[in-house]
């Protein structure tokens, strides 16, 4: 997911992959080619119930960047069974929870329900997966409400404004470096007929996960599963991303001026997804120097030298192709981005010729063991989790993800932290606050 | 990052207090300690973690009028420091296996929040009561964490919700503790002082207004064995506890505006209300989310939907020990701003005239009841709800009370209430936005 506001992001560090053993998971894929996981959880009468496409901003073209965001809005409008508004207001009435969000890689809609509910939640997902009606006049009032949602999240937000520019002279030529929610003439522009090509192309079973987690019996639910999503035809197999980002030849580097009352630094390298032999260390290297407040950049930036009130990182164990490594720092007041600039590099550097200490290394892997311990307390976080794994690969990659932790060493670390880390493969983003 | 109504989580997390489960069973083990602790345990037995939550009733609301942000800088500093270790030393020692030990103030209370898998809970548990009862304070940290709340509050000043938030409460509660910010302001709290922390430690944090849940992968026997031998020894002392005096509704309302250069003006509403022990509470409750509740409500259907004005907007209740708060808020494109206050206050003004529909109020309840198993789905939920009910006085049967007393509630009850409380001109008001 591309989370660019420091909060957000520690918020995914401390909620990051992983695995208990994806034990009783009861896997299925039906003849449309819908990919079905259901997992029981019976300490309370209720389940989340999740549809997630394999679509996000990543399968966007220029000039038409935030559909997949746009579109996510326009499914609660409604289909001729269930008329605009139905959706939400019937979840409600039986005491339901629901929302959705859009990433770079997928869509995700949930709804977190009283269990004896389920048949509802199955009814109202399978006929918006087929049936959108995409009623040009609420398309119009929705767009209103999607340019209000960039403006609280980009526009007036120095953070959220900054995050966007990084990643777009980032990338040049993969999608990764489009903003999730579009560029605002996008989303002024963006044609009801476009919308429903895109629909079309891409709410198709066989470009979805339907994962549920609670108290239900699997045979059970699956059949029910099978019955209501089973009549939706399969599709057409959608185009597949082909873009890759080309090698970067040097540092990139964008400052903005903003309102705000302090400055934000944020740095950017390219790093492989979690296919690559790297992506652990990248996982352990992440939570080492950014997971926690005895982690490096906290430990030293912000609590002994105080140049930082805010410092942090984090890699995206869970995108589907190669993506960004993200540092970020806020000044203290007096001190400057620069000064925070090359403290970060200074410890991407030291990480290249020193290693990391036993000590760091075992508290790195036990917080990430122990964060997929914490996850499976919640029925809508295991849920969240198994549609994760499947999106970048299969379910069972929960089972295999501490062992690839557990066995990342010092060396490794050098060794990606070299690799991947060098100066010219950078991104830079300096925002100062305007007078 | 991009969900089209995460604001109606925020709004569903503000609203746990009104929570409870589903279950007729006592949701907790609840007992009294020798030193006025209150003990509450609930077993949650399928996933090896512990959720604990230490609450101690010494919140900002306790802050000396000249000493704004103390409580906020002592619940801070109660992590950076104890008898055994050093700040570093503490945060190596949880962090080495994997869990959490949090602590900060709110208005009410100083809170402590741990989470370690169950093999760790001795380890997790040595920790929280060294914070609690052991704290030293070094003069070195207090310096630092200070400098740092002082940049919080700088950085928060390009907030638009954060500014907007401390106006309003200066707005509705002139001249008592709640108008001022948790956080304090810049110059005060650059004027708090070591001793003023070791003070407000020792004199308002104590074992007779202390609640301490337990809850997870834990037998009650187990829970009351460990507390009991790390906090029964606190001493209480022989004085009486600080009160607070309740708020009550300012003379008059006032508006204010603060200009940013956005392109967003944010509009905030609100007004004192009542909490769960006033009857009409409940109705209000409805009231509220026949308004702005959900998705389905008046102010999202008509400002967001029909119009297209707002990503955001909602209202809430916002009940606290010392009095509680309705708000109505929105963002909304600067040049639409006077449109949507208008909205706003011909909605308010609507519930107060004409009963809810049937349909309305329906939905309105079924949720409200319905979505309680929800929002006690995790063992650290469960711990906040505890210790919230047991603060406020609610009562362990108060999930039961909620249940039954929304699904008495009749459109009759809610216009009732609404007349009360929703008149428009009751409201203070912020703006923020609207340019330099």
């Amino acid at each position: 997911m591309r989370l660019v506001t420091p909060l957000l992001l520690i918020a995914a560090l401390l909620v990051p992959t992983g695995a208990h053993a994806a034990d009783r998971v009861v896997a299925a894929t039906l003849d449309n080619g819908l990919r079905v996981l259901l997992l029981e959880d019976h300490r309370s009468p209720i389940v989340s119930f999740q549809v997630w496409y394999r679509v996000g901003s990543r399968n966007e073209q220029r000039g038409a960047t935030g559909i997949a965001h746009f579109l996510e809005h326009l499914m609660f409008k409604g289909t001729p069974t269930h008329g605009p508004k139905q959706f939400a207001r019937l979840v409600e009435e039986n005491g339901g929870q629901d929302n959705a969000f859009t990433s770079q890689d997928v869509t995700s809609y949930f709804v977190n329900i009283a269990a004896d509910k389920l048949d509802l939640v199955i009814e109202l997902e399978a006929d918006r997966m087929q049936n959108l009606t995409l009623d040009p006049k609420e398309i119009v009032s929705e767009r209103e409400v999607v340019i209000e949602e960039r403006r609280t999240r980009t526009e007036d937000d120095p953070g959220g404004f900054l995050g966007e520019e990084v990643g777009s002279i980032a990338f040049k030529a993969h999608p990764y470096g489009y903003p999730i929610i579009g560029w605002m003439e996008d989303i002024k522009r963006i044609a009801p007929d476009e919308i429903r090509a895109f629909y079309k192309t891409y709410y198709v079973p066989n470009n979805a996960i339907v994962v549920a987690v609670g108290d239900f019996k699997a045979p059970e639910t699956l059949e029910k599963v099978r019955r209501r999503f089973g009549r939706i035809p399969r599709g057409r197999v959608p185009p597949p991303v082909v873009a890759v980002e080309p090698s970067q030849n040097g540092e990139r580097r964008v400052a903005v001026k903003k309102q705000a009352e302090l400055p934000i630094v944020y740095l950017a390298w390219h790093v492989p997804s979690q296919r690559s032999n790297d992506a652990p260390a990248l996982e352990v290297l992440s939570t080492i120097l950014a997971g926690g407040r005895a982690s490096r950049l906290y430990r030293d930036l912000v609590y002994q030298r105080q140049l930082a009130l805010e410092a942090g990182g984090d890699y995206s164990y869970f995108a589907i192709d190669p993506n960004l490594f993200w540092f970020w720092a806020t000044p203290m007041p007096g001190q400057t981005a620069e000064t925070l600039e090359k403290e970060l590099i200074a410890h991407m550097d030291r990480l290249k010729s020193e290693p990391v200490t036993e000590e760091e290394l075992a508290r790195a892997k036990n917080q990430i063991e122990a964060a997929m311990v914490f996850q499976e307390d919640s029925i809508h976080r295991r849920a969240s989790l198994l549609a994760r794994f499947e999106v970048i690969g299969g379910f069972t990659l929960k089972d295999s993800f501490i062992a690839r932790i557990r066995a990342v060493t010092a060396a490794d670390l050098t060794r990606v932290a070299s690799t991947w880390f060098a100066p010219d493969k950078k991104s830079i983003g300096i925002l100062q606050p305007k007078e | 990052m991009t969900s089209p109504r995460v604001v109606r989580l925020v709004v569903l997390l503000l609203g746990v207090l009104s929570a409870s489960t589903a279950s007729g069973e006592p949701i907790a083990h609840r007992e009294v300690l020798p030193n006025g602790i209150v003990l509450l345990v609930a077993e949650r037995p399928a996933v090896p973690i512990v959720a604990v939550r230490v609450l101690s009733r010494a919140g900002a609301a306790f802050d000396p009028s000249d000493r704004a942000g103390l409580a906020n800088l002592t619940g801070a500093l109660l992590t950076r420091g104890t008898a055994k270790r050093t700040g570093p030393e503490l945060d190596s020692a949880i962090e080495f296996v994997g869990g959490s030990l949090e602590a900060g103030a709110g208005r009410d209370s100083i809170t402590v929040s741990l989470a370690v898998q169950k093999k760790d809970m001795a380890l997790g548990l040595d920790l929280m009561s060294e914070v609690m009862l052991s704290p030293t304070f070094p003069q070195a940290e207090v310096a630092r964490k200070i400098s740092e709340i002082r940049a919080a509050i700088k950085r928060s000043d390009e907030d638009p919700n954060a500014i907007a938030g401390r106006v309003l409460s200066r707005l509705m509660f002139p001249g008592h503790p709640y108008g001022v910010p948790v956080e304090g302001t810049q110059e005060s709290v650059g004027r708090l002082t070591r001793d003023d922390v070791v003070k407000f430690q020792q004199e308002v944090m104590r074992p007779d207004t202390t609640v301490i849940a337990v809850v997870g992968a834990v037998t009650v026997a187990e829970a009351r064995r460990e507390i009991i031998g790390r906090f029964g020894a606190w001493a209480r002392p022989t004085s009486a506890p600080r009160s607070i005096t309740e708020a009550t509704a300012p003379p008059a309302p006032g508006e204010e505006t603060v200009k940013r250069e956005l392109t967003q003006a944010t509009l905030m509403f609100g007004r004192p209300a009542i909490r769960q022990t006033d009857p009409d509470y409940f109705p209000l409750v409805v009231a509220s989310y026949v308004l702005g509740g959900g998705s389905a409500s008046r102010l999202y259907s008509r400002v967001r939907e029909e119009s297209g004005l707002a990503y955001a907007v909602y209202s809430w209740v916002q009940p606290s020990r010392y009095g509680s708060a309705l708000f109505v808020t929105s963002q909304t494109r600067t040049t639409e701003a006077p449109k949507v206050i208008v909205m706003i206050r011909e909605e308010l003004a609507r519930m107060t005239r004409e009963p809810v529909a049937d349909k309305e109020l329906a939905l309105a309840k079924q949720y409200l009841i319905g979505s309680f198993p929800l929002r006690l789905d995790t063992s650290g939920k469960v711990a906040d709800f505890l210790v919230a009910i047991e603060d406020l006085g609610l009562g362990l049967d108060y999930a039961d009370r909620y249940r039954e007393r929304i699904g008495r509630v009749t459109a009759l009850d809610v216009q009732r209430v609404a007349a009360k409380f929703f008149p428009p001109a009751a409201f203070s008001r912020v703006v923020v936005g609207e340019g330099k």
